[in-house]
């Protein structure tokens, strides 16, 4: 297997080469969201507007030759603008369903906080189940099916929070950031011969990405590296500075991102690095800081940094 | 080490180097008092000369000869009378390297002469110059010497007359001093830092000083507590025979000397060299005091005070009588009084008839006791006076052993019940003993000479130190003949003594000395006189026996083992003849302790069925056991400390050897954390929340290398994946060999 997965290795390697000709100097933000979508899971991506978000969708959406949709949600959106409405076909006699914007493969939701809560679960609980049920009819979502919601973590003025048993569904939460100096200068020079994603091709196809997010679910995790995710996850739930802890759901994410990485990383076998680079990541959207916290300025990623700095990592076999 | 030099780098190593001198001093310093070691400042002088040497810039090749030159020029100037490094002088030093050579292939320690002990002890001081240097300078850890130092002048101070109230306090400065430039020093080497000027060294100096000095005086001024062993030797002692002999005893070592109470007797003693007298004679002789005739179970007591006579113009006509059948030869001898501590009588030689006035000194002595004491004109004691010579005429008596044979064992003689008396107490066992001893004896001199010989014959030891006081329920001579079997002239002449009483032979306890040492002393008797000077010292105090023969008089006995009788005997042939033989030949004659070094009890069997052999288990010498118990300590110290400072290497070799033989994940695991362990112990830990990877990563960094990476690689895949380590043993091996080979050289 390792042979194949160093090869594997290359592909993703090069993928995400492709896509930070697009976003230029982003390739962790990058990686994290190839994670996701190897390991099945959605990402919630926090940022003010245009650092390009939209961007990193539209780039690996094309350079995976995937479906690309956008819904931009807002205060009027209903549920059945995201998933799609049966119209009566007065030709034909009876309902036709017209799907919505859910049914592509890479979904981009975009500002998922302005909308109202009934239209957020509608998105929410399909990105769980992975199919919609619409007038009674289920219908099963594309595969793959990854969605990128954002959110503008400035402006809370007529927005919707996402309350935490929804964000809990989203594997990862990243920050794009603003670009570093020479970053954005070289952005602004790709500009000069049009719009760098008009210029970057497909590396991989969809088969092939299925193959590749199969692959990831046979990583190995040994038992003292799930004992280690036990132990994090544990650790927040203790934790003085959290009102509220990360939950199991949060220890299956841990592990299924860690695989992802250790996929990407040539690796069949989950180490706690893997672990370690990804806690804050997958832990500092499913936990609720406590008012202490708040008033000390402290940020749930520097907390749980802290934390995973302090918890013993196994280095024997089944520890 | 060649460090001296105008450069101020060179200042912390020459205090550590002075300083390490003078500590090696302070080691030197008591040997004098606690040792037979004479003129310590040759040896001072030399540790000086190998100190200095080392620190100056000088060629090796120019080193090594000139210390080895010091080194001879001190043994000529302590051994040699020859002319330095003439033919004669190498010849004597040859020969006597070759005597001792000898000794030491045959082992014979106590053989070696004292040029050949210099001459090692020169060399020992020669290799610690080079070890302090390596301790102090180059490894700058001066802790464990002054540690030892430490200990050594408190072992001293508190077990041996050395009083190291002063070394102490050199020794607490100077290690203060050197122990703050070593860590100055280390503190410099690790950031790396030189020093900068002599002006700003002051900085650092200053306060040091007044640190040590303030803390010298606070521990100097401060009121301390009483020591909680005033003097542990005599307490351990009196620990260990109060156990064994129902708590009795409380009476400590004693200094050897001429004690005059002699009611208790028993328990050890110090030796002590100081001279008494000197004494000028035709040949060494027992020099007699007095006698003692009550034996009262724990010591001696005289019966009455007996009849004081006077002398007639010196004459002591009845204080040694013999009959006619003893012949006699007329001599002479003198004494010179240098310390008389508290002894107010003149000791005499057998046979003296007068003592010769001087001015109006007159001798008046006492029938019973044979003391005599030195009376002005008015009839007053006067004490012993120092510088003048007590001058006596001796007609020196020669016992004939064919008459003493003839009085036969069941004599009795008439008015002798003061010679026979024994305590109630005695216990039966002691004239039952004595009665087997002499059961196949004839006559009375064969008698005596079995009890005599009894004690040599009987693997008794002559011991000074390890012996007990007998218990307020304990017979003296009981206690030694049954269950000791070790003690000093007291022991064996009191013993002689109840025992010849116990078969009814009339007997008496002597006190006395020994004919001390023959010295070439010209100042102490300086009119040119022709006869050999002896050198009386306290260490020659003596006790033996004199047993009655009718016709003969009182003949003296030496039961005690390690000592021979120095009074003449004949067969009743031609008494110039013997002469020939007895006189001048002090070598021979001088008796002197046979030399104990392992005192082997063949009865041990016997006395192992007695309960009673508590006592002498309980009274183990105490000095031997504290010497034992110390040196093992040490030794252990120091071997736990060469195991523990190599225990990654002494086990590195033992996981590489299991690893070897079992490539599994458990011993590969092992062998993967005893690395860590090392690493450890060099000061690189895996923090708490460092991963494997992270850890190697900053091990990598540290040692500039990237083996670390590599093995964590292995050990990565062999604990976090589900595959075999077996594919990867061997590299695994290889990097962990190299790596934990490197570490623990």
């Amino acid at each position: 297997m390792t042979q194949q997965l160093l090869s594997e290795q290359t592909k993703i390697e090069q993928l995400i080469n492709n896509i930070e000709r697009v976003i230029v100097g982003k390739k962790e933000a990058i990686e994290l969201s190839i994670i996701a979508l190897l390991a099945e899971g959605h990402i919630l991506l926090e940022d003010v507007p245009g650092v390009g978000k939209t961007m990193l969708v539209r780039a690996i959406a094309k350079s995976l030759n995937l479906d690309f949709r956008r819904i931009q949600f807002t205060p009027d959106l209903l549920p059945s603008d995201v998933t799609g409405v049966s119209i009566y076909n007065q030709k034909d006699m009876n309902f036709e369903f017209r799907p919505g914007p859910i049914f592509g493969n890479i979904v981009l939701a975009d500002e998922i906080n302005r909308t109202s809560p009934k239209t957020q679960s509608a998105l929410l609980e399909s990105m769980e189940e992975r199919h919609i049920t619409v007038d009674g009819v289920t219908r099963e979502l594309k595969r793959p099916f990854f969605v990128m919601a954002t959110q503008n973590p400035i402006e809370y003025e007529g927005t919707y929070p996402l309350p935490e048993a929804q964000l809990d569904r989203f594997l990862l939460k990243l920050r794009l950031g603003y670009p570093s100096e020479n970053d954005e200068i070289a952005m602004l020079s790709n500009l000069s011969t049009g719009h760098p994603i008009e210029q970057i091709r497909a590396v991989m196809d969809q088969e092939e990405l299925i193959r590749h997010q199969e692959m990831v679910k046979r990583i190995y995790v040994s038992d003292a590296v799930k004992s280690y995710i036990v132990k994090i996850v544990n650790n927040t739930r203790n934790h003085p500075l959290f009102e509220l802890g990360a939950s199991p759901r949060a220890s299956i994410a841990l592990m299924k991102a860690a695989k992802a990485y250790a996929f990407i990383k040539g690796r069949d076998y989950v180490i706690p690095d893997d672990i370690k680079h990804l806690t804050p990541h997958v832990l500092s959207h499913r936990i609720i800081l406590s008012s202490e916290a708040r008033f000390e300025g402290k940020t749930a990623t520097s907390i749980i940094h802290d934390l995973v700095r302090k918890t013993m990592v196994p280095i024997e076999r089944g520890s | 080490m060649r460090f001296l030099r105008k450069d101020i780098q060179s200042f912390i190593p020459l205090i550590l180097y002075f300083g390490s001198m003078l500590l090696l001093i302070e080691w030197v310093l008591p040997l004098e008092q606690v040792t037979d070691t004479g003129e310590t400042i040759a040896f001072i002088l030399f540790i000086m000369l190998c100190f200095f040497l080392s620190a100056v810039f000088m060629p090796r090749w120019l080193r090594f000869p000139l210390k080895l030159a010091g080194m001879l020029l001190l043994v000529h100037y302590l051994f040699m009378a020859e002319s330095f490094l003439s033919r004669a002088w190498f010849t004597v030093l040859f020969a006597d390297f070759k005597i001792n050579m000898t000794n030491v292939f045959s082992q014979q320690w106590m053989e070696l002469t004292p040029l050949f002990r210099t001459f090692l002890f020169l060399i020992l001081l020669w290799m610690m110059s080079y070890l302090l240097y390596y301790w102090f300078v180059i490894r700058k850890k001066p802790l464990s010497f002054i540690l030892i130092t430490f200990i050594y002048l408190t072992v001293l101070d508190t077990f041996t007359t050395f009083d190291a109230k002063h070394a102490i306090i050199r020794a607490f400065i100077i290690s203060a001093i050197l122990l703050s430039s070593a860590h100055f020093s280390r503190i410099l080497e690790r950031e790396n830092l030189k020093l900068p000027s002599f002006k700003r060294l002051t900085k650092w100096v200053s306060p040091v000083l007044i640190v040590v000095l303030f803390s010298t005086i606070i521990g100097y001024a401060a009121p301390k507590y009483d020591p909680i062993w005033p003097d542990p030797v005599p307490y351990l002692q009196s620990q260990a025979g109060g156990q064994g002999s129902g708590g009795s005893s409380t009476i400590g070592p004693q200094r050897i000397g001429y004690g005059t109470n002699d009611e208790r007797l028993g328990g050890g003693f110090i030796w002590d060299e100081s001279t008494v007298f000197y004494a000028q004679a035709q040949s060494s002789q027992y020099w007699k005091v007095e006698t003692k005739d009550v034996y009262t179970g724990k010591g001696w007591v005289n019966s009455h005070d007996g009849v004081i006579l006077p002398s007639e113009d010196g004459y002591v006509d009845r204080l040694m009588s013999y009959g006619d059948v003893v012949e006699t030869r007329d001599g002479e001898a003198r004494i010179q009084f240098i310390d008389p501590g508290n002894l107010d009588k003149i000791p005499y030689m057998y046979g003296t008839e007068r003592f010769i006035p001087i001015d109006d000194l007159q001798y008046d002595y006492n029938l019973m006791t044979g003391a005599v004491y030195p009376f002005n004109n008015e009839g007053i004691q006067m004490p012993i006076v120092n510088g003048i010579d007590y001058e006596s005429e001796i007609s020196r008596p020669f016992f004939p052993t064919n008459r003493m044979r003839e009085v036969e064992a069941e004599h009795v003689d008439e008015d002798f019940e003061q010679y026979l008396q024994l305590p109630e107490t005695l216990p039966d066992r002691v004239v039952e003993l004595a009665e087997e001893i002499v059961a196949n004896e004839t006559n009375r001199y064969e008698q005596a000479k079995a009890i005599e010989q009894y004690f040599s014959q009987n693997g008794f030891t002559y011991e000074e130190i390890d012996v007990p006081v007998p218990g307020e329920d304990e017979d003296y001579v009981d206690q030694f003949l049954f269950e000791t079997q070790r003690g000093y002239c007291d022991n064996f002449s009191t013993s002689m003594v109840v025992m010849l009483r116990a078969v009814d032979i009339p007997a008496r306890w002597v006190k006395g000395f020994t004919g001390g040492e023959r010295v070439i002393q010209d100042h102490v008797f300086d009119d040119g006189s022709w006869m050999p000077v002896y050198e009386v010292q306290n260490n020659h105090a003596h006790s033996w026996v004199e047993v009655y023969f009718p016709d003969i008089g009182w003949v003296p006995f030496e039961p005690t083992v390690g000592f021979s009788n120095e009074a003449s005997f004949t067969l009743g042939d031609d008494i110039e003849d013997h002469l020939e033989d007895r006189e001048y030949d002090v070598e021979e004659d001088e008796p002197t302790p046979e030399v104990e070094t392992e005192i082997e009890r063949e009865d041990g069997a016997e006395e192992e069925e007695e309960d009673e052999t508590v006592v002498a288990s309980n009274n183990t010498s105490f000095w031997n056991i504290f010497f034992i118990v110390a040196v093992s300590l040490i030794a252990l110290i120091i071997i736990i400390r060469i195991i523990y400072r190599r225990r990654y290497l002494i086990v590195g070799k033992w996981k590489r050897q299991k690893l070897k033989q079992k490539k599994d994940l458990d011993s590969f695991s092992d062998a993967y954390q005893f690395l860590l362990k090392i690493l450890s112990s060099k000061g690189l830990p895996l923090k708490e929340g460092q991963t494997l990877r992270e850890y190697a990563q900053e091990i990598d960094r540290f040692f500039g290398i990237s083996d670390m990476k590599s093995l964590t690689h292995y050990y990565e895949r062999a604990i976090y994946s589900d595959e075999l380590i077996d594919k990867h043993f061997k590299d695994a091996y290889q990097i962990w060999d190299k790596m934990t080979k490197k570490l623990t050289a």
